[in-house]
Parts: C-alpha cells; sequence; structure tokens
C-alpha cells in the first residue's frame, strides 16, 4: 500500500501566553521567532500510517506545503518517526492559505506523486480548525471519505475503520482509494522517534518542489473562495461572581433557572 | 563561539524531553518514595536507543556523540535523577569501555544486548577501603587452568541488583597502584560471584546500589577487558566519560531546581505580593540561573573534546566539580525559597536535595576532581 500523510507546522499550542499575539493586517498569528511544531492530529494521522507500514510494509511519504525555509523540524520529526520519504511544496503564501486552497494545492501534489492507495490528514488543524481539507481533498481525488478515524485497520484489499461518533463509534468497511481525516485515539498515540533514526532521518529523500511546479491552476492566487475573515482576536475574560440567596431550595431552583438561561442545562 | 545545536540535536532534546514527560515526571516522586527499580521503562527508554546512545550502530548502540549524550542525560536527571543513574552508568562506565577496550569477541558477546538495553551493566571498582583511592584496590584475580580466578567486595555498585554484565577491576600484578591493576568481564552466571548487602540511600533511590562479593569467582581468561596491567587506565579513562554523564545529571537537577523555584515563587505571595517580587529572591534565581550556565557550558565543551577525540581529563573533571556544586547550590536554594512547603514530601526539591548530594560525591568526589584538575595545572612536563 502506499500512504500519503498531509501535514502541516502550527505556531506550538502549548507556547507561553504572552507569545501569542495576532497580526492585525494578514488576521493571522504571529509566527515569526515562534517555535513551530507538527500540528496534533497529523501526528496521529503519521502513527496510523506507520502502524499500517509496520504490519504490511507500506510505504509512507509524509506531504507538506509550507514556506520551506521553516519546515525542516518538522520534515525531520517525520522521517525519524519511520515515513519513507518527504515531498514539501515550497509556498511562502501557506501559513496564510486556507483549507479549500490547502485543499486544493494537496491534490495538484498527490497527483504529481502520481500513486497513492490512500491519504490521510489530521481532522482538525492545531490553529485554525476549519475540518475542511480532508473532505475537500477526497472530493478533488475522487475519493472514498471518512472523517474522524480513530483506528484504521488494513483488510484484505480495503481498510476496516473506527470513525468516533458522539455516541461511540460506527466500523466502517472502507474501500480504495480513500482519504481519512484521523482524530486522537489511544491506538494511535504518536510514537517517539528512536535516536538512531534521528540520525538516519537525514539520509532520507526530500522532494522540494516550487508551488508553480505544481501548474497555473493550483498555484493561482487564490480568488474569493465565499468565506471572509472578519476579525481574529484574543477574547477577554472577565469573571463575575453572582451571589444566589435563601433557603437551599430556593437556591437550588434559582441556580436551576440560571444555568437554563446561560444555556449551560 | 556559542553552543549551537545541530537540528539532530535538538529533535533528540525533544524527543527525551517528551519521553520525560510522559514515562518519568508522573513517577518521579513514587519511584523516589517507595523505591523500586523501574524496569519497564528502562526498557522503553532502551527501545529507543537511549542505553547505548554513544556506541556505534554496528554495535547496536545508537551512534551519536557525546553533546548528545550530555542532552540526553541532562532531560532524563530533570525529571528522575535516579532513573537517568541507571542509563548513564550502562552507557558510560559499560558501554564506553567494552566498545573502547574490548576484543571482537566481546563486543560481539555483550556490547550489541547492553546497547540495546536488553542486558544491564554495572561497574565495580570502589572497595570497603578504596574509594578515592581506588587505585589501591584490593580484589586479587589469578591465572589458573586457563581461568582468572576473583576474590574480593566491591562497594557502592550501581545497577548492582540488575546488571548481569560487571566490569569488575581487580589486581593481577605485584605491582602496587594502577598498574597491578586489570580489568575483567564478569557476568552474574559465573561462579561464585554474588550481590551482597543492597543499600538504602539519602537520594537517587530507584537505582540500586550493592555490594558485589567475589569468592573465587571463575572468569574465563577470553574475558579479560584489556591487557593486563591495563585496569587503571581503563578505569580512569572511562571515569572521565563517567565525569560527563554526572555534570549532565548535576545541570537537570540543578535546571529543575531553578524552573521550580520560578514557578513556586511568581505565585506565592506574602507581605502582599509575590516571593518574585522580593530583591532577595530575585538574586537568588539569579545565582542559580548564572551558575547553571557556566556550569552547562563546561559540561558541554568536555563533551565537545570527547568528539574531537582530543584529551578531556582536565576539562571534564572541572564540568564534574561545577556542575555538581551547583546542582546542590542550586537545591539548596530551592529548599529555602519554598519555605516550609520545601520540607514536605508533596513537593519535589526535598528530593532534588537529596538527590543533588552524590553528585558530588560518586564518580570521584569534588575533592578528587580538584586533585585532578591541580595536577594538570602543575605538570611540569
Amino acid at each position: 500500500m502506499e500512504i500519503i500523510v498531509c501535514f502541516k507546522q502550527v505556531v506550538d499550542p502549548e507556547l507561553p501566553v504572552r507569545d501569542f499575539a495576532i497580526d492585525p493586517a494578514t488576521q493571522r498569528q504571529v509566527r515569526e521567532g515562534r517555535p513551530l511544531v507538527l500540528s496534533t492530529y497529523d501526528e496521529n494521522a503519521l502513527e496510523v500510517a506507520l502502524q499500517i507500514k509496520d504490519k504490511t510494509g507500506s510505504k509512507v511519504t509524509a506531504l507538506t506545503i509550507a514556506p520551506q525555509a521553516t519546515v525542516g523540524d518538522s520534515v525531520r520529526l517525520a522521517l525519524a518517526m519511520g515515513a519513507d520519504e518527504a515531498v514539501v511544496v515550497d509556498d511562502p503564501r501557506s501559513p496564510n492559505l486556507s483549507g479549500p486552497v490547502k485543499a486544493r494545492l494537496l491534490a495538484a501534489a498527490i497527483r504529481k506523486i502520481g500513486h497513492y492507495d490512500l491519504v490521510l490528514a489530521g481532522c482538525e488543524s492545531a490553529d485554525w480548525v476549519e475540518r475542511v481539507v480532508a473532505p475537500l481533498l477526497a472530493e478533488e481525488l475522487r475519493a472514498a471519505c471518512v472523517t474522524f478515524a480513530g483506528r484504521v485497520e488494513p483488510a484484505g484489499s480495503g481498510l476496516v475503520v473506527h470513525r468516533q461518533a458522539d455516541e461511540g463509534y460506527h466500523v466502517l468497511d472502507v474501500r480504495l482509494p480513500a482519504v481519512l481525516s484521523i482524530t486522537s485515539d489511544e491506538a494511535n498515540r504518536p510514537r517517539l522517534p528512536k535516536v538512531k533514526d534521528i540520525v538516519t532521518a537525514k539520509r532520507k529523500p526530500v522532494r522540494t518542489w516550487p508551488v508553480a511546479d505544481l501548474g497555473p491552476d493550483a498555484s493561482a492566487a487564490p480568488t474569493a473562495e465565499g468565506v471572509e475573515v472578519r476579525d481574529v482576536m484574543i477574547p477577554q475574560r472577565t469573571a463575575r461572581c453572582e451571589f444566589l440567596t435563601g433557603d437551599p431550595d430556593a437556591q437550588a431552583a434559582a441556580l436551576a433557572a440560571r444555568l437554563r438561561e446561560l444555556k449551560l442545562l | 563561539m556559542t553552543i549551537r545545536l545541530s537540528d539532530e540535536h535538538r529533535l533528540i532534546q525533544s524527543t527525551v524531553r517528551e519521553f520525560a514527560a510522559r514515562e518519568l515526571l508522573p513517577v518521579a516522586a513514587d519511584l523516589d518514595h517507595n523505591p523500586r527499580y523501574p524496569a519497564e521503562i528502562v526498557a522503553k527508554a532502551a527501545a529507543l536507543g537511549l542505553l547505548g546512545l554513544t556506541t556505534p550502530e554496528a554495535h547496536g548502540g545508537a551512534g551519536m556523540d557525546q553533546i548528545a549524550n550530555v542532552i540526553v542525560q541532562e532531560e532524563l536527571a530533570r525529571a528522575s535523577a535516579g532513573f537517568q543513574t541507571i542509563v548513564t552508568v550502562n552507557n558510560s562506565l559499560v558501554c564506553t569501555p567494552i566498545f573502547k577496550w574490548g576484543t571482537t569477541a566481546q563486543k560481539d558477546r555483550y556490547l550489541r544486548d547492553l546497547a540495546r538495553g536488553t542486558r544491564l551493566g554495572c561497574y565495580c571498582l570502589t572497595e570497603p577501603t578504596a574509594g578515592s583511592d581506588a587505585m589501591s584496590l584490593r580484589t586479587s584475580a589469578t591465572l589458573q587452568n586457563n581461568e582468572w580466578i576473583l576474590w574480593g567486595t566491591k562497594l557502592f555498585v550501581t545497577n548492582g541488583v540488575e546488571a548481569d554484565v560487571c566490569i569488575v577491576y581487580a589486581r593481577t600484578e605485584a605491582t602496587a597502584g594502577a598498574r597491578g591493576v586489570s580489568a575483567f568481564i564478569v557476568e552474574k552466571s559465573f561462579p561464585g560471584i554474588a550481590v551482597g548487602k543492597i543499600e538504602r540511600k539519602l537520594g537517587i533511590k530507584c537505582s540500586s546500589t550493592a555490594e558485589i562479593v567475589l569468592e573465587g569467582c571463575r572468569v574465563p581468561a577470553g574475558n579479560i577487558l584489556g591487557e593486563r596491567g591495563q585496569g587503571g587506565k581503563i578505569a580512569l579513562a572511562a571515569l572521565d566519560g563517567g565525569r560527563i554523564g554526572i555534570a549532565a545529571q548535576s545541570l537537570g537537577i540543578a535546571r529543575a531546581c531553578l524552573e521550580e523555584s520560578r514557578a513556586y515563587v511568581l505565585q506565592r505571595r506574602q507581605f502582599g505580593r509575590s516571593l518574585a517580587e522580593f530583591q532577595a529572591v530575585q538574586w537568588s534565581l539569579a545565582d542559580i540561573a548564572t551558575r547553571l550556565e557556566a556550569a552547562r557550558l563546561l559540561t558541554y565543551r568536555a563533551a565537545a573534546l570527547v568528539d574531537e577525540g582530543r584529551p578531556c581529563t582536565r576539562e571534564a573533571a572541572m564540568a564534574k566539580l561545577a556542575a555538581s556544586e551547583t546542582a546542590m547550590f542550586a537545591a539548596h536554594k530551592a529548599v529555602q525559597l519554598f519555605g516550609g512547603y520545601g520540607y514536605l514530601q508533596d513537593f519535589p526539591v526535598e528530593r532534588y536535595f537529596r538527590d543533588a548530594k552524590i553528585t558530588e560525591i560518586y564518580e570521584g568526589t569534588s575533592e578528587v576532581q580538584r586533585m585532578v584538575i591541580a595536577r594538570e595545572l602543575l605538570a611540569t612536563v
């Protein structure tokens, strides 16, 4: 099986609060000088791919659209964890591109890679949490799509997928080619790379393509997509304390009413 | 000249930090309060390659350099100094001497398993009457019928209980001092070797420290490590590297003290303000941080010399001396900064205080380090 794992880098979500800033001009998080890490669920996706590789000897390619100068650490981690090769589409615009545009670029990159059976991506990124890349990518590739997959097992010529749902999980038979968005599960906790694999990661192939190589359609400046970001802000937290009076019965009734008013019940 | 870590070094650092956060931090206090050998965590560390970091890949190790070793040891010790002791002894005092001095047969038989952590090693030098004066050791080894017969008692052996490959130093020549000593690889399964008293210690409690008793222990002739009379040289060369590991351990303990103290003084309030607003408290943190940086630079310098294949005896001694005294300084300050809470087992600083003390003692006391440094300073040749 040939597996492609799409990943992106985000500003470390565990950043000290004082280092988190929004650039009002771009309406985006300031990335300069901040540590970048693999987006959380993309790591789970990579782990799922590597577990399939451990069982079936599949080939795993890690794919990202990113400014080439800043993506080295995540590429290295993906290769050290066990990916066989990496493809970087060098696009300096990418931190500011929306999910739909990314999906189009990823599809073009996957077509350029040429062959795949399974594409995995995190169900949502740790920064924008749009949750659209995997389904849109599946649409572009005309592949089967399952979102919020927690467990993926090769089965015959396809897969058995556990899809998380509010009430538990669904078990699905999925035929290939497929695009799965991966959520975290006990079974897919990302492995730590072995020290010797960290050393040998630099010997694994990394192909870097300028975004223009994906063709004029893919790399065209993104036009209005029907979604306009109006404002991005850090919420101001305020605390208020309200005392409820009366005997315990009266307080309980008042509390229940208040919680319903606040739509917490 | 700055310390610039390579990309691989940074990834190793973040990996081991994550390993320590997942596996060690949640249990470090318990491993100390209810001491036990953390076999399952050692196995996970071994799976990552942490038990044979600088052993070449061809012999089952991770093939990393000494700077990487310092990084790993500091990250492990930041979480649990006791756990890190287990790891550093296996790396520096067992794998490294076997790699440097072992025959091909010895490397094949022992090094791969030790580097992969499927077997654990220990280093048996100290005796009841030979501590700082290690080369006055009395354990004897006599060649009889193609076997070495060893008699003696070794003390304070880290990993003594769990290890099954022991590097034992014994006197084989009539010559006194280092030149009369040879090194042997002794398996626990050989007849005549037993674990004696298991020590109860002030700190690093999850690491076992035991007596090893040799009573007519029969060691195949092929298990001598290096040449006859080379044991003193092997022991001391191993300690040069081991000292860098202990310096790194000290950095981890000192960093733990600094990080915990910083967090505490920012939130603890007395006299209407946070402790962090008091100058005396600020100066304490500044002193810890400065000594830690200085010790770190000395440690990295010693490690860089090893990686360049250059002698490092003096620099390793300086690093170990400075870093261990810094760890003790930092721990002493940390307990004081925490006040009454610093004395309670509910908080980690009392453990750092107890763990830090050993760094001034083992692998050569601070006094011995000063002797080593002075000897090099005063050498006229």
